[in-house]
């Protein structure tokens, strides 16, 4: 009888790190399933590229390289530094005076608010004759 | 030169000492970051960027742990973060195609593709496919599987790197692996490549 598929396993088959009876079974399952041996197969062939770009050659001329950007002088460097640190402080200050004028304009607005507010109480003043409480129960 | 003298040397600006240091791990920074960023011009470049820091953060270094995992610890973050903002770019990137009608990028990749005879997997077909399951796993779990796999260091150096426990480095490369072979079984069952 055919035992139950492997797949999950096989990763761990190949790295060796099943326990011996496990590492039993699967063995015993590989000998009669074609399909968990080609997974298998799969498997192996995509890991060993990890094997093929373990020995890539590096570029002659690496500490060339790195010794000219050393060279590049520090100034240019804290230029660049100055350049990233400036960017958020420039959007700071504009928010900063975005919230500041809106603070500015909010009170300005508010000013305005009482002076319709004076107008309004003016307007209400108009119905002072009316007796307060037949005011308040139309309201009702 | 032992490594205490190498750092002496680096922190007080010699360039020599310096030298002999990238020279004795540039392969090693190389194929760190060669492992989590997939290409070689990319990965030289960002060897050097951690090269760069060294010299200039070299006070900074106390001698409580090996270069080597000081090393370590930065082309693996540097790599993390050049992977980051490369998804960012990307993800703008097919935005703006999307309203300038840009050509699609991964059409190229299918045009190399077409050339290929039927079901012979090429390496480079078998490459992109784990290079692409290697990107889609978290970061950490795509950390220590790189450490572990790429420079074949125990658990014990890789929980050094990564600050982490003995447990949690088993834990990461365990679910890595499950993570990885559960995205190959997808593609073997749908003969994605
Ligand atoms: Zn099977």
């Amino acid at each position: 009888m055919k035992t139950k598929c492997i797949h999950k396993d096989l990763i761990f088959y190949l790295d060796n790190e099943l326990s011996f009876d496990k590492r039993t079974a699967v063995e015993k399952h590989l000998e009669e399933c074609a399909d968990c041996r080609s997974f298998l197969a799969f498997l192996q062939e995509g890991m060993q590229i990890i094997e093929k770009e373990k020995n890539t050659e590096i570029s002659p001329f690496f500490y060339t390289r790195l010794s000219a950007r050393l060279n590049e002088n520090p100034e240019h460097q804290a230029q660049s530094q100055w350049a990233r640190l400036s960017q958020p402080a420039f959007f700071l200050l504009l928010l900063f005076i975005g919230i500041y004028s809106g603070l500015k304009l909010g009170r300005n607005a508010s000013t305005t608010k009482e002076n319709n507010q004076a107008t309004s109480v003016q307007m209400l003043n108009d119905f002072a004759a009316e007796p307060i409480e037949s005011f308040l129960l139309d309201e009702l | 030169m032992d490594e205490a003298q190498l750092i002496k040397g680096i922190q007080q600006g010699d360039r020599k000492s310096f030298q002999i240091l990238v020279e004795t791990y540039q392969r090693m920074v190389v194929n760190t970051c060669l492992g989590i960023v997939h290409n070689k011009a990319d990965a030289e470049d960002l060897a050097q960027d951690v090269f760069l820091e060294i010299f200039r953060t070299a006070e900074n270094f106390r001698g409580d742990s090996k270069i080597s995992t000081w090393l370590y610890r930065i082309a693996t973050n540097r790599s993390l973060n050049f992977v980051r903002n490369n998804k960012r770019k990307r993800f703008f990137q097919s935005i703006e195609d999307t309203f300038t009608g840009g050509r699609n990028r991964n059409s190229e990749i299918s045009e190399n593709r077409g050339d290929q005879p039927d079901r012979n997997i090429t390496d480079q077909q078998r490459s992109d496919l784990l290079h692409r399951a290697i990107d889609r796993l978290p970061e950490k779990q795509r950390a220590a599987f790189t450490l572990n796999k790429y420079e074949e260091l125990s658990y014990q150096q890789i929980a050094e790197i990564m600050e982490i426990s003995l447990a949690s480095v088993e834990s990461l490369i365990h679910r890595a692996k499950k993570n990885l072979q559960e995205q190959l079984l997808d593609c073997y069952k749908k003969k994605c490549v």
